[in-house]
């Protein structure tokens, strides 16, 4: 049986397109101080760090090793980890896992990427084999863009519901001191104006380059009691590495592949006795890289059912004050330093839980939510976390 | 540069001769930024000083390795200092600043309790000994960047 | 939470603009990748034939592009068994780039705007290329599209980079 872990400190930056005013280093140690500072302990009392980040887009190799002091690394033990957009989370799976063993009490995890250093585009399609690369990559972009189409196509959702998402994220953005893009769109033709980038993806479709970084601290269960007054307990995590799509890279237009998240959620809703997740979990914070894409992952984590995503959307009931409130940070939408995403996803469920979101806390008691994360060819990271055990 | 393909010989094995190249920008941020600002205005090397550990750091960082102390003290160190080892490079990389051959060092400057990377110049290899004293020398032209310090030569 | 600010040092005046140094590093990383024998017997197949091979699964007789040694389904090894797929099909999804974003393996942006599209061969594999219609008011799923092959021999030896593109049928 694991041991029991909790959150017991969360830190980070204020999420911004560039930061010319720190290097990485310091930017990362911006969010480690502001989670120290929450959980009240120093650098001393973490016994192991783990950091996430995806490393072309810095162009510094071994950034763990850059930034040793101002992480907090230096002389502990840990890992890095980088497995494309989920890094961020596989990192808290690291975090957990090890405070799990029992053989660690005190865990600093760390999420970051600084994303004015280069071109994320370039540096995504670099993942491409070149020796099979130059016909169909357009980076993530274009694989989402056939996502797009192929949730149109099903489903029946209209421009005018990926607008909408668009939109809420906008509103819940405003409302996180925070979050990167807070553009206080006003009414669905603002966005549909925007330009395309790759079609159907408009650029308002898409989310932002950003830099930030966050940190979570994990505490074992007889530490976390001591040191916080409202841990936000780990319940429980799951891991899974998607296969090759046949056709598409992030995606699978044709309907006839399984997705990492459904197979994820399953697992987690199983293992934990959940059988309608609107009921058993309060909200959730996902990883949507598309406004499409949040239609079509309410669909997979079992929120509604087959293409209904975009029924939920029309219907507010993930709005702030819904029924089952999704991303009320402002999700992927608004903030993206890609090392940093999913564990801003863990952070803000985490705040959540604790009722400290301040303007962008959901109205109804949230006691257990859940945080995804996804990446690459969609691996995906699910972590489910409660008020009390 | 177009990549190319090239089969090898008597198998069906190609070799693709590519590269990866994303355009990257480094930020020094505002410790670093004033570091550099002063090589390039002031030809003046300067150091953080963490008053916890007594330990002056150059080049100048914001954050002290042992204490976790945000350093924001400045403190201007000597332009000359002390070779703490060297050694010499023969092979080109477009890495490199220069052109080889070109002769490595680590310094430290009096006043400061880190050492510097950076090059050595008007000197032979036979000549340098640890231990030896050296002194920066600045470019006529700089650009707020490391290199702003042209080499290190002896101090007669 | 306020931000931490640092101390400022004392020759900057209080009005002043920080001034923030960025350095640039615009160096192509060289890289030399080997194909293997799996990938390499499509490229001879491309350039000598001018023909789209995939690899057949022994155990669940799925065919895999690009080819590969373990079958990703199965786990199994995958053997030597090639089958030729055919070189027309149906257009089944396309997008189209509006951007023009870096391409990081030739450091030059992709010529905008260009369609790109997963093709439903006729014998249902789906395969990812470029399409030759640049128009984006005559694409449409569903077209028929054949394979155009670089004509010159001595241009080909770049795998699928031997196939131009896919142009519609009714139109060569």
């Amino acid at each position: 049986m694991p041991n029991r872990l909790a959150i017991v400190g969360i830190g980070q930056t204020y999420h911004t397109s560039k930061r010319p005013d720190v290097n990485y280093a310091e930017m990362v140690r911006e969010a480690v101080t502001a989670a120290l500072a929450d959980a009240q302990i120093s650098i001393k009392d973490i016994e192991a760090t783990f950091m996430a980040n995806m490393e072309t887009f810095e162009a510094i190799y071994l950034p763990d090793h850059e930034m040793a002091a101002e992480a907090g690394f230096y002389g502990k033990p840990g890992l890095k980890v980088g497995t494309g957009g989920t890094s961020g989370a596989s990192a808290v799976a690291e975090g957990f896992y090890f405070v799990a063993s029992g053989l660690f009490d005190v865990a600093l995890v760390i999420g970051c990427e600084k994303q004015d250093c280069g071109d994320t585009t370039a540096a995504i399609s670099a993942a491409a084999t070149p020796m099979w690369g130059k016909g169909a990559t357009t980076g993530a972009i274009g694989e989402f863009a056939k996502q797009a189409l192929s949730y149109m196509k099903t489903s029946g959702a209209k421009e005018e519901h990926a607008a909408m998402v668009r939109l809420k994220a906008d509103r819940n953005a405003c409302r996180n001191p925070y979050a990167h893009l807070k553009l206080g769109l006003k009414n669905l033709e603002e966005v549909l104006k925007s330009p395309y980038l790759v079609w159907p993806l408009r650029l308002l479709d898409f989310c932002p380059q950003s830099c930030g970084a966050c940190a979570l601290v994990f505490a074992s269960e007889k530490r976390a009691k001591k040191i916080s007054k409202k841990p936000v307990w780990v319940a429980d995590i799951e891991t899974v590495h998607q296969e090759v799509f046949r056709a598409g890279v992030f995606g699978d237009p044709t309907g006839k592949e399984t997705y990492a998240q459904n197979v994820a959620c399953e697992r987690l809703y199983k293992r934990n006795g959940i059988t309608n997740p609107r009921k058993s979990i309060d909200m959730a914070e996902i990883y949507e890289p598309s406004n499409w894409e949040e239609m079509n992952l309410y669909e997979h984590f079992h929120f509604c059912g087959k293409n209904e995503g975009w029924k939920l959307i029309e219907k507010g009931i993930t709005e702030i004050e819904g029924d089952f409130p999704v991303n009320p940070s402002g999700g992927v939408l608004a903030t993206n330093p890609i090392g940093a995403t999913p564990t801003i996803r863990v952070a803000e469920a985490a705040l959540q839980v604790r009722g400290d979101a301040g303007e962008h806390q959901v109205t109804k008691d949230v006691k257990a939510a859940m945080a995804t994360a996804l990446g690459g060819p969609n691996w995906t990271v699910i972590t489910l976390l409660k008020r009390s055990l | 540069m177009a990549t190319v393909t090239e089969k090898m010989e008597g198998k069906d094995v190609w070799i693709y001769h590519g590269q990866i190249y994303i355009p990257n920008t480094y930020t020094a941020g505002a410790v670093g930024s004033q570091f550099l600002i002063s090589l390039r205005d002031k030809k003046k090397i300067m150091g953080t000083r963490c008053p916890t550990c007594n330990r002056v750091y150059v080049p100048a960082r914001s954050v002290c390795k042992d204490c976790y102390g945000q350093l924001d003290e400045w403190v201007e160190v000597s332009d000359k200092g002390t070779l703490l080892t060297y050694t010499d490079c023969q092979q080109s990389n477009p890495v490199q600043p220069v052109e080889p051959p070109i002769v490595y060092g680590i310094v430290q400057l009096d006043g400061a309790d880190t050492g510097i990377v950076h090059m050595l110049g008007e000197v032979d290899l036979e000549q340098l000994r640890i231990g030896m004293r050296v002194q920066a020398v600045f470019k006529e032209k700089r650009e707020a960047s490391i290199l702003d310090i042209k080499y290190f030569k002896p101090l007669a | 939470m306020a931000k931490k600010k640092m101390k400022e040092t004392p020759e900057k005046t209080p009005k002043q603009e920080p001034e923030y140094i960025r350095i640039k590093f615009n160096q192509p990383r060289r890289y030399d990748w080997s194909t293997g024998k799996y990938l390499g017997h499509f490229y001879a197949e491309a350039k000598e034939n001018k023909k789209i091979l995939g690899n057949r699964c022994p155990k669940c007789k799925e065919i895999w592009l690009p080819p590969t040694p373990v079958c990703p389904k199965c786990k199994v090894d995958m053997g030597w068994d090639w089958k030729e797929l055919p070189q027309t099909g149906k257009v089944f999804q396309y997008t189209y780039l509006v951007f023009p974003l870096w391409d990081p393996h030739y450091g030059e942006r992709w010529a905008n705007p260009y369609a790109s599209a997963i093709i439903e061969l006729d014998n249902g594999f789906y395969y990812r290329h470029f399409l030759e219609e640049q128009d984006k008011e005559k694409l449409k799923e569903g077209m028929r599209v054949r394979a155009v092959w670089k004509e010159d021999y001595n241009e080909r030896g770049q795998g699928p980079g031997d196939i131009l593109y896919f142009k519609e049928i009714g139109k060569e």
